[in-house]
């Protein structure tokens, strides 16, 4: 099963990686970050996430700080 | 398997300081990707420079220091000559915008790549002074708005922008200069592989290399950081398009 983890610290809502995922396994949360905006989280209930680390690759702000593939 | 982390050469709990979406993050992030696969970060000495770059101490873990604006090339040449003279080479950058690249910094720029200095020079192009608060840029567009030309660059008052990398790909002492973007997955991956480039350039003594990095600045262009990849893309590229303009590192 591959996973994402996001630092929602770090995080400030651009939504590039929202963008980016093919599966669109990246939501708003209901955390509101630095820039006053929800930043985001991983929801991925059906497990389809492949690892491909286009997410963590456009992060402007490495808050996508882990991508683990299997 | 893990297949991305935070590389190394990123400083450990540092947060970038950048407004939201802007492309200096990336920029920084393949810098330190790259140091790492280069195994270069104790051997690493970086030049920041006045603008939104200043702050890459912060955020990278080598040894920086701050040049005056406009100066980091000349201040890269004595720190990469001193070190050379004393048998302990260094491999020396320059981070440094557009604005402090071409304009008030061009004549150390020109002449640090007509000397054939071994040394790299990374310029973020986001074609204003960002840092103050978007002013006209050396490289600010025909018709750009910024707060110094409100009714648009025209030529007859402001003059043309300037391609930087390929006036700097014609000086004689230039063995690399190129000109990326990180607009997209592609672009990005593309421009990974330039810097990288650019770094064996200098780390074989070949002499001296360059990557113009067009870049956003939403803050200032009043837009998204989305709407700011699609005018790199639509736009900017056309006018400052992507291509290595000199590479004699196999000569
Ligand atoms: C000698 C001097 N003149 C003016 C300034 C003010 N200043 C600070 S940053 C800057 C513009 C930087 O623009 P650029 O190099 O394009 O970097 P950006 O912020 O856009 O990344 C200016 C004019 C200064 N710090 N020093
Ligand atoms: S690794 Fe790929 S599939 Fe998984 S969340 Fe990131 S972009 Fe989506
Ligand atoms: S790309 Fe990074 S900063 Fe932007 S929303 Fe996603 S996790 Fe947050
Ligand atoms: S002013 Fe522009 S270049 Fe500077 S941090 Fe903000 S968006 Fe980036
Ligand atoms: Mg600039």
């Amino acid at each position: 099963m591959s996973y994402i983890k996001i630092d929602k610290d770090k995080c400030k809502s651009c939504y590039l990686c929202m963008d980016v995922c093919p599966y669109k396994l990246i939501k708003k949360s209901n955390n509101i970050g630095t820039t006053g905006e929800y930043t985001v989280e991983f929801s991925d209930s059906e497990k389809k996430c492949i690892g491909c680390a286009q997410c963590a690759i456009v992060c402007p702000e490495i808050a996508i700080i882990e991508v683990n593939r299997e | 398997m893990q297949v991305y982390s935070i590389p190394k050469s990123i400083k450990k709990d540092s947060k970038f300081t950048f407004c939201k979406g802007c492309d200096h993050g990336v920029a920084i992030k393949l810098i330190a990707e790259i140091i790492d696969e280069l195994n270069l970060k104790d051997d690493t000495i970086a030049v920041s420079s006045s603008g939104c770059s200043v702050l890459l101490y912060n955020f990278l873990d080598v040894d920086c220091l701050e040049a005056p604006h406009g100066r980091a090339c000349a201040v890269a040449t004595g720190i990469k000559r001193a070190h050379k003279a004393r048998k302990d080479d260094k491999f020396v950058f320059t981070y440094q915008g557009d604005g402090d690249f071409a304009s008030i910094g061009l004549g150390e720029s020109m002449h640090s790549a007509l000397r054939g200095e071994n040394i790299t020079a990374i310029c973020i192009n986001n074609t204003n002074y960002g840092m103050t608060g978007g002013q006209m840029g050396p490289t600010s567009t025909m018709g750009q708005y910024t707060t110094t030309s409100p009714l648009g660059r025209n030529k007859e008052y402001h003059g043309f922008p300037i391609k930087t990398a390929e006036q700097i790909a014609l000086c004689d002492g230039t063995q690399f200069s190129a000109r990326v973007a990180l607009y997209d997955i592609k672009n990005i991956l593309r421009a990974k592989k330039i810097i990288k480039k650019a770094f064996e350039c200098q780390k074989n003594n070949k002499g001296f290399s360059f990557v113009e990095i067009l870049s956003s600045c939403p803050t200032n262009w009043k837009l998204s950081p989305q709407d700011s990849h699609t005018k790199i893309k639509d736009e900017l590229t056309k006018i400052y398009p992507l291509d290595i303009f000199k590479d004699t590192t196999n000569d």
